[in-house]
């Protein structure tokens, strides 16, 4: 198929059940656009990513002989790889593909105003097939797979990714910042929930990785540099003992730097009196020994513990999230220690003992008669007074106001990104949800592979988790960087630009502009004009927008494509104004 | 398109090139997919019609509300066109031997009386039959014929003739113009040889008839949560309208009651179901979503809202403050009905208040807890593998192997191994792919 | 359209990113704004040529918006230091254009911002309610 052919454009609307089909008259839309310039044909289905739907398409291609295909459904973050596949299929090239999105972008949120959305509909459908009639096919390129994959962070969920690659007969590198491995795992003693002693845990993986021969670990390293893409990334890896700098390639990257507990500076009279300690600290304190006042040295009598400190806030910026392993490990810990004490409380809103084993953890406390008190709405006081500390609390189920005085306080505090997660995220590309971990490619069905092809996540980088769901998403995620290791090639875009050289002006500005540095200046003709490194050009289209001379062409993204979805819509805007 | 499973020869497959998985729910598919990228073979072994497990059944999905079906279909297709695997649906494994890198499996392929290779999927048969029953993937709202598909999206997407209930009439056979129907054929057992196995066999319900004082059964409008993910579904029994099974109003007033066998010890269920809280909120939700005018109460009755998943919080937040979705924490003591208006109402103690409540719903809807499937411990003692008190597969190192089995080249995914959301049973379908394909390169156990 | 009452009629260009994302979020969480503004996908706000934005103008749009990753934030690292630069020069070129400095908007919105998103469409279409229609469009210069 050539780009100088006429375009035959087919429009295809999706209902998406009663999705979209339930605000925005769907047929009318199909039935208007078959009036655009170049629809040759235009209708509407109840699921176009469903089988029969994708097979619609592909009849109708052969059928009209259709060049370039209008989806008009979800967003394109999600169905834009399917339909694209699907045209492919039919011989239509993937970049003469265009997705409308009428779900997100109007059932969704005009769920009120039917009619209303249903004209957005009509224009956004409208830009679309106009554009669609000025997309050109492009050539599609594959890169070659460096078969090296790099894990960054060495807790339990990189640990886990190393071995599974190592042991699939796979080249992994594991970086970990601190001088040993194992994480989080290291300040832990017995572990929910089935007892685990946490360095037997980290001591069987770590023994594995040893004994593979494609495998090397580093240790007091951190990556200081990173470039290029999916297939072929080149990383600086920077040891902090040395300060010796080495270069490495790499083919896939796992990023598992996992999660600090949350230091709650400012949370009930913490830091005002020694015997108030976080669950972090509790656990520390207890893999050394027994507990003891730090104060005084002493055996504390009775404890009390406080869930949820700096979590679950509403409007707390990155204290909104629930921490997913807290609950249990503080039910867990207040349950060990009823064994040595007189007596435990623990306060709490909700106790989350969700996972396997963990319900039973948490009556297992309860038959050991740790009270559980839960506070609800209005969060405890604790006042600091001389040597004593005073927890003040409604207990919701009683409608009683509590007063207790324990010998040691335990806060039990979420997790929250490392400090460092947001300049590491920005090296990889990775973003980040509200709660501050990195996102996912898609929440539900691909959460452990990111927006930055060939990066994956795992582990409490990604959300906070326990370990059993670390190393879970750990072994997925390190199964995502085989696939492609085995493959030895992957597709990737070919939307570039190109500089047309009879049109450059020599000007420079697009050097400067390119966030990449993929665009230099030629010696080979003078005035010197501007060339695209095609490799090194991530597709941004910053330079077409800054050339003066109109010299760039950004593929999928030129200027005519976007003017022409300007036109599409305003005049006939204005038209239908007029027509009154 | 697959091509029909009989074209294949299954038996001359290489066993340190092949994983069987069985159970094609969304942990399934993602363990197939996963090792199918590596270039392996897999047999997808599915009891059901249809892959796509209880996720097809669903609605939306927390906590973004997708909607189920748009972003499952893909996977679907997915599945069914990848070259290296072979689907197996509507079929069973009645036997395993041998060990890891070499296991020989029998699969027993139910008679489907209808040829995979030629049917199209038109459905041209299905308004010739005269036989109507209750379509058991719309939890028995809707109905379908002798000849069916469960849903619309079926994958395969192929008919299927139920010998229960079909009378031999033969007149979808004369309907059908590619011949594609045969009533005389018989069920086949295949023998495959294989190097790894999935275990992904997904969950049942908790039958929540159990509890007689809850009224389900008896009370027309007190459904469970599954019935009402059909309920409001589009290509549900009632195109998405959602409505009360006794006089077909909308519900003005809707009661979603929490751990409906899940945490309670004298039913068997000690184990928290980990969905149960979320898929209640997401449902409270769907209700004043869908019908916002109209429904003007939705509360839910629970113990502990356990939202521990990302982005989990922040939802309930939402359901609490935009939606206006009312909580009540307090165990449900009883359920009555006024069989005038088939109004149902919830006695219940609010402990947060020690208030005695009785509240008046127009529908009430059970949030089941989660079981292992009624068949999986005969399916676990076939190859002997272990399971917990809870009766799912257990897990000996749950901290660092979180997959694997009792078995050298067993592995698990998905709730066949505990209750889990979506997002952490496609992690496990991933995780389970990963430790399958070491035991394939490896020829078998290390 | 009914005639008499005056639908602001929005171009967003939005990056694919971060902004879209924001914008999606704000149908899945179902926050409700107005109709008005429609968006035209580009990879990165940095592919805003400021000809598009006057173009647009100049073809009756009642209101343009530039939506983006927050500055620190662009997929393509720097893309959106040159939205910001190019901005500002659009700003001033309002002014000669004789339009109103309000028809035009840049917004920054991460990918958890539906809220965001949905608050910088609302506030533009009654901005640009109470400014009226597009003088340019209004004096038939259409193109
Ligand atoms: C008090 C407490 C009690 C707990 N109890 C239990 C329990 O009983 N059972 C259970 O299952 N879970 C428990 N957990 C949870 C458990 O600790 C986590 O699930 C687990 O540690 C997550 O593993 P990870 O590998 O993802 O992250 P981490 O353990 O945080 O490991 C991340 C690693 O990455 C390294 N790293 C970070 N940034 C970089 C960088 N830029 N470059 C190189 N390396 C980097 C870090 O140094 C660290 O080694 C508990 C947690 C806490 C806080
Ligand atoms: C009412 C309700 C609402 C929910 N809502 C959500 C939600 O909004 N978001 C979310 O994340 N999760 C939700 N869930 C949870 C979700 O359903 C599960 O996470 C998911 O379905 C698990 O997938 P699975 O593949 O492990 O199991 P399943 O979906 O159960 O799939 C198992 C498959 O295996 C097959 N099978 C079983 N036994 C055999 C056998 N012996 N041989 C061959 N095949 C067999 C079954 O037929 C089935 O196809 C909800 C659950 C319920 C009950
Ligand atoms: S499109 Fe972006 S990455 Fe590519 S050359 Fe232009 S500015 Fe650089
Ligand atoms: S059996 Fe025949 S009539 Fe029925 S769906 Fe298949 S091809 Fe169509
Ligand atoms: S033969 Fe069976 S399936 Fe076919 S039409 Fe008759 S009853 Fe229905
Ligand atoms: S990608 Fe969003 S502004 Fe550059």
């Amino acid at each position: 198929m050539s780009g100088e052919e006429e375009p035959k454009v087919g429009v295809f609307i999706c209902h998406c059940g009663h999705n979209i089909g339930g605000t925005v008259d769907v047929e009318s839309v199909a039935q208007n656009a078959a009036h655009y310039p170049n629809v040759v044909y235009s209708t509407d289905f109840m699921f176009m990513c469903s089988d029969a739907g994708q097979a619609l398409i592909r009849e109708k291609i052969e059928e009209k002989g259709l060049n370039r295909v209008v989806v008009a459904s979800c967003s394109p973050r999600m169905h834009e790889p399917t339909f694209r596949r699907v045209v492919e299929e039919a011989g239509v090239n993937r970049y003469c593909f265009e997705q409308v999105n009428l779900r997100e972008h109007v059932s969704w949120c005009h769920a009120r105003e039917p009619k209303k959305a249903t004209v957005k509909a009509d224009d956004l459908v409208r830009m679309s097939t106009a554009r669609a009639s000025l997309l050109v096919p492009l050539e599609i390129k594959t890169v070659s797979i460096e078969p090296h994959a790099l894990v960054l962070g060495g807790g339990v969920a990189g640990l886990r990714a190393t071995v599974d690659i190592g042991s699939r007969g796979f080249n992994v590198t594991l970086v970990e910042k601190e001088a040993n491995f194992g994480g989080y795992l290291r300040n832990l003693s017995v572990m929910y929930p089935n007892n685990e002693n946490a360095d037997d845990v980290i001591g069987r993986l770590v023994k594995e990785a040893e004994s593979l021969e494609k495998v090397k670990m580093l240790t007091n390293s951190e990556i200081i540099d990173f470039e290029g893409h999916i297939g072929n990334f080149e990383a600086k890896i920077k040891n902090s003992k040395t300060g010796k700098t080495t270069k490495h390639n790499f083919g896939t990257v796992i990023v598992t730097t996992g999660f600090e507990p949350f230091e709650p500076e400012g949370y009930y009279c913490y830091g005002e009196n020694p015997n108030i300690i976080t669950l972090a600290e509790f656990e520390k304190i207890r893999k050394k020994g027994p507990l003891l006042r730090i104060s005084d040295g002493k055996p504390p009598k009775n404890l009390l513990f406080i869930g949820c400190v700096g979590s679950r806030e509403e409007d707390v910026k990155g204290h909104q999230h629930c921490s997913r392993y807290c609950c249990t490990a503080m039910t867990k810990a207040a349950a060990d220690i009823q064994d040595e004490c007189d007596e435990v409380i623990l306060l709490y809103d909700d106790i989350r003992t969700f996972g396997r084993g963990h319900e039973e953890i948490h009556r297992m406390a309860r038959t050991k008669h740790v009270v559980f008190s839960k506070f609800g709405e209005k969060k405890p006081k604790v006042i600091v007074k001389d040597d004593e500390i005073i927890v003040k609390w409604r207990d919701d189920l009683s409608c009683a106001n509590m007063t207790y005085k324990p010998d040691m306080l335990v806060l039990t505090t979420g997790m929250v990104p490392p400090k460092t997660s947001e300049a590491v995220g920005k090296l990889f590309g990775l973003t980040r949800s509200g709660d501050g971990f990195y996102n996912e490619e898609h929440i539900k069905l691909a959460p452990l592979t990111t927006h930055t092809a060939g990066v994956m996540i795992a582990g409490a980088a990604q959300s906070a988790k326990d370990t059993t769901d670390s190393t879970t998403q750990a072994s997925g995620a390190a199964v995502k960087a085989v696939s492609l290791m085995v493959r030895k090639t992957v597709e990737i875009e070919s939307t570039v630009s190109v500089v047309d050289e009879a049109l450059c002006s020599s000007c420079h500005t697009c050097v400067t502009a390119c966030p990449y540095g993929a665009i230099a200046m030629g010696t080979t003709t003078d005035p010197p004009v501007a060339f695209v490194t095609e490799a090194k050009c991530h597709g941004c289209g910053t330079c077409a927008a800054g050339c003066p001379s109109g010299a760039i062409i950004m593929h999928h993204s030129t200027d005519e494509q976007i003017m022409t979805m300007l036109e599409a819509l305003l005049q006939l805007s204005t038209l239908q104004g007029s027509e009154g | 398109m697959t091509v029909a499973g009989d074209k294949i020869d299954y038996s001359a497959m290489n066993p340190t090139e092949t994983a069987l998985v069985i159970g094609g729910g969304v942990a399934g598919m993602q363990a197939a997919l996963d090792i199918a990228d590596q270039n392996y073979q897999v047999v997808l072994v599915e009891k059901t019609p249809s892959v796509g497990g209880v996720m097809a059944m669903l609605d939306k999905t927390f906590p973004t509300l997708d909607c189920s079906a748009c972003i499952l279909t893909p996977r679907l297709s997915e599945v069914s066109r990848h070259p290296n695997i072979k689907l197996l649906t509507y079929s069973e494994v009645t036997e395993i031997t041998g060990e890891a890198g070499d296991f020989r499996v029998k699969v027993l392929k139910k008679a489907r009386k209808v040829l995979e290779d030629k049917c199209s999927g038109c459905g041209d048969c299905v308004p010739h039959c005269p036989i109507q029953v209750k379509n058991e993937f719309d939890q028995g709202l809707g109905y379908r014929k002798a000849i069916y598909i469960g849903f619309p999206q079926s994958t395969p997407l192929i008919y299927t003739v139920d010998t229960d209930n079909c009378i031999k009439c033969e007149l979808c056979v004369k309907s059908c113009e590619r011949d594609a129907i045969d009533l005389t054929m018989e069920d086949e057992e295949i023998e495959i040889p294989v190097g790894a196995i999935i275990i992904a066999t997904g969950y049942e319900l908790f039958d929540v008839s159990k509890y007689r004082r809850l009224g389900y059964g008896r009370f027309k409008n007190v459904i469970n949560a599954l019935e009402y993910e059909r309920l409001i579904n589009a290509s549900g029994p009632t195109g998405g309208n959602l409505m009360r099974l006794s006089d077909g109003k909308i519900p003005k007033s809707i009661g979603f009651v929490q751990c409906v066998g899940a945490r309670d010890v004298k039913e068997g269920v000690p184990y928290c179901s980990r969905v149960c809280c979320m898929y209640g909120v997401k449902n409270a939700v769907m209700a004043k979503e869908l019908q916002h005018e109209n429904v003007k109460d939705v509360t839910v009755y629970y113990a502990d809202i356990r939202a521990y998943g990302k982005g989990f919080e922040e939802f309930y937040q939402m359901s609490k403050k935009r939606f206006g979705i009312k909580f009540i924490r307090g165990r449900v003591a009883e359920i009555n009905e006024d069989s005038k208006t088939g109004d149902v109402f919830i006695s219940a103690e609010n402990t947060e208040t020690s208030e005695l409540l009785e509240q008046k719903h127009e529908l009430v809807v059970l949030c089941p807890g989660i079981l292992p499937p009624r068949d999986l411990k005969e399916l676990a003692d076939k190859v002997g593998l272990n399971v917990g008190p809870d009766g799912f597969i257990a897990i000996e190192h749950p901290a660092s192997n979180p997959v694997d089995t009792n078995i050298p080249g067993v592995y698990v995914a998905g709730c066949a191994e505990s209750a889990k959301d979506i997002p952490d049973s496609v992690a496990a379908g991933s995780a389970a792919a990963m430790r399958a394909s070491i035991t394939l390169s490896k020829g078998g156990a290390s | 359209m009914k005639s008499g009452k005056f639908e602001p009629n929005i171009v967003a260009f939005t990056c694919n990113w971060c902004s879209y994302g924001s914008a999606d979020l704000a149908g899945i969480s179902r926050i409700q704004h107005p109709p008005n503004a429609k968006v035209i996908r580009l990879m990165c706000s940095g592919r805003v040529d400021p000809v598009m934005v006057i173009e647009s103008f100049k073809n009756g749009a009642d209101g343009v918006m530039v939506t983006g990753c927050h500055i620190g934030d662009c997929h393509y690292s720097t893309g959106n230091y040159r939205t910001k630069v190019r901005f500002s020069a659009l700003q001033k070129a309002m002014k000669v254009m004789g339009l109103h400095p309000d028809r035009l908007k840049l917004l920054w919105a991460s990918a958890s911002e539906g809220q965001q998103w949905a608050e910088g469409i609302i506030e533009m279409t009654s901005r640009i309610r109470e400014i009226g229609p597009n003088p340019i469009n209004g004096g038939g210069l259409v193109k």
